[in-house]
């Protein structure tokens, strides 16, 4: 491919226009676990499996769905680490805003800002871009809210969408499924049927994690012993 | 690196460049502005299930009062408050500052907050302004370890003790708790000895007054009781305007002037147009 001349080099132009570093930043991307959002009327839903490298780690300690603020939280796919590195500056930038207006962020700031570190990382000698998408789920002054946030800095509000592995099946399963005026409670039923469509083994709140927000503007994580219970519904 | 978007203010403490200049202008006779401290009476103490935090109201600026019913407690985290004297700014800032400290940290550990980490923060933040930061604080908070209240003052020096007072208004405060603390005591009696402490500077002491205000921390929660007392009500001019019964004045002298009161009946034709 002419392009593989310039691939080496972030700052470079390849001659069709791209920056082949960032296209590779996505295919990392679609090789990490597959996360999901799904925004209802009353709230936002968002998922990701859990899949451990051994049946030795211990699971408790994993934590892939984080909270940025009390009404946000967020989920990846990809390199796990460099979310990490994402989540602290997207929590710090969170209270900087605070201290400053003397108000909660709201959601679209906050990716936004989130997303201009992730830009700074494609423009910038000597480093390499993220190699991670975040769903970010919250609800603020201006309701429910979802968003996709990618390793070049773009983002998108969705209504439902999916990254990482199985994308393109999740979210023709996804466009299939969404209707305008769903509750929470089935967002959160087409969430795990979406998960399970390309998942390999036996799903159970062990290896999956799943996050809500509702009208009560507080984001929070479902326990196993719930994530069991709605898949038992499910059935 | 590209620099972050937003910029921080640089670290460090204080730049003192400008001292000398002040100085000078000083003796030259330029009247240095006055800034708004709290005077105030802070007490705290632990009861039987957690900690009671009580604060007057006034804030005084010099001489005069400038805020007759401020808050002087201040939130620190869902299990934590604290109770500020000295310079206003100072206090506020440096609580909000601790405030959104601990609300990474809680993100970052998952766990709840502990008051002595809330303590440390405070007294490291203190210490490296060398007092230039006025702010005498009493952080009161109930968590894992249980109950526990600290002193703060502003060079960073901290004490840890069952019950505490600071403030220009710490004396007579004091002087209530001294007499009447007990261990153990519940949650009524503690209430009633944190008022009387408070009372008591507030009628003692020039710089507190107004209201009450107090904050109780359990392990079950934190109950913000705003004005919970309130020995100086403020009485307001009627919205009636000033309304005197007869009776009030002196009638010196009284004369009756009748008005002609006639009314005649005219026959008239109606009013024509041209």
């Amino acid at each position: 491919m002419g392009d593989s001349q310039y691939s080496f080099s972030l700052t470079t132009f390849s001659p069709s226009g791209k920056l082949v570093q960032i296209e590779y930043a996505l295919t990392a991307v679609s090789a990490g676990q597959t996360s999901l959002g799904i925004k209802a009327s009353n709230g936002v839903v968002i998922a990701t499996e859990k899949k451990l490298p051994s049946i030795l780690v211990d699971e408790n300690s994993v934590h892939k769905i984080q909270l940025l603020t009390p009404n946000i939280g967020v989920a990846y796919s990809g390199m796990g680490p460099d979310s990490r590195v994402l989540v602290r500056k997207s929590r710090k930038q969170a209270q900087q805003y605070k201290r400053l207006y003397n108000e909660p962020i709201p959601l679209s700031q906050l990716v936004r800002e989130t997303a201009v570190v992730m830009q700074e990382f494609t423009q910038s000698g000597g480093v390499r871009p993220f190699g991670v998408s975040l769903l970010v789920a919250g609800f603020d002054d201006n309701g429910p809210q979802l968003y996709q946030v990618d390793p070049s800095g773009s983002y998108f509000s969705w209504k439902a969408s999916a990254i990482g592995k199985n994308v393109s099946n999740a979210k023709t399963f996804l466009e299939k499924r969404y209707t305008d005026d769903m509750e929470l409670e089935d967002a959160i039923h087409t969430a795990i049927l979406t998960l399970k469509e390309g998942f390999e083994g036996q799903i159970s709140g062990k290896n999956i994690e799943i996050g809500i927000v509702d009208a009560s503007r507080k984001f929070r994580v479902l326990t196993p012993a719930e994530v069991d219970d709605y898949l038992a519904e499910v059935e | 690196m590209t620099k972050t978007t937003i910029d921080l203010p640089p670290k460090g403490g204080f730049s003192f460049d400008l001292c000398r200049r002040n100085a000078f202008l000083e003796s030259q006779g330029t009247k240095m502005p006055k800034f708004r401290k709290t005077g105030t009476t802070i007490v705290g103490l632990v009861f039987k299930d957690g900690v009671i935090l009580g604060a007057d109201t006034r804030a005084t600026e010099g001489e005069i009062v400038c805020d007759k019913n401020c808050e002087k407690i201040h939130y620190l985290a869902p299990n934590i408050s604290c109770c500020g004297a000295g310079t206003a700014a100072d206090t506020e800032n440096v609580t909000d500052m601790v405030s959104s400290q601990l609300e990474l940290h809680r993100y970052a550990t998952g766990r709840d907050s502990r008051v002595v980490t809330a303590l440390t923060m405070l007294k490291s933040h203190l210490f490296g302004y060398q007092g230039a930061v006025s702010a005498a604080l009493v952080l009161g908070g109930v968590d894992v370890t249980g109950p526990h209240l600290h002193a703060v003052y502003p060079h960073g020096s901290t004490d840890t003790l069952p019950f505490a007072t600071m403030g220009s208004g710490s004396l007579a405060a004091m002087a209530m708790f001294e007499s009447r603390f007990k261990e153990g005591m519940t949650r009524e009696e503690g209430i009633e000895v944190v008022c009387a402490a408070i009372c008591a500077g507030i009628f003692n002491d020039l710089g507190s007054g107004s209201n009450v205000d107090l904050c109780v921390i359990t392990k079950g929660g934190k109950e913000y009781l705003r004005n919970y007392q309130q020995p100086n009500p403020r009485s307001y001019t009627h919205s009636k305007g000033y309304h005197f019964t007869s009776g009030h004045t002196a009638i010196l002298s009284s004369k009756i002037r009748a008005l002609r009161n006639q009314v005649r009946v005219v026959e008239g034709d109606v009013m024509e147009e041209e």
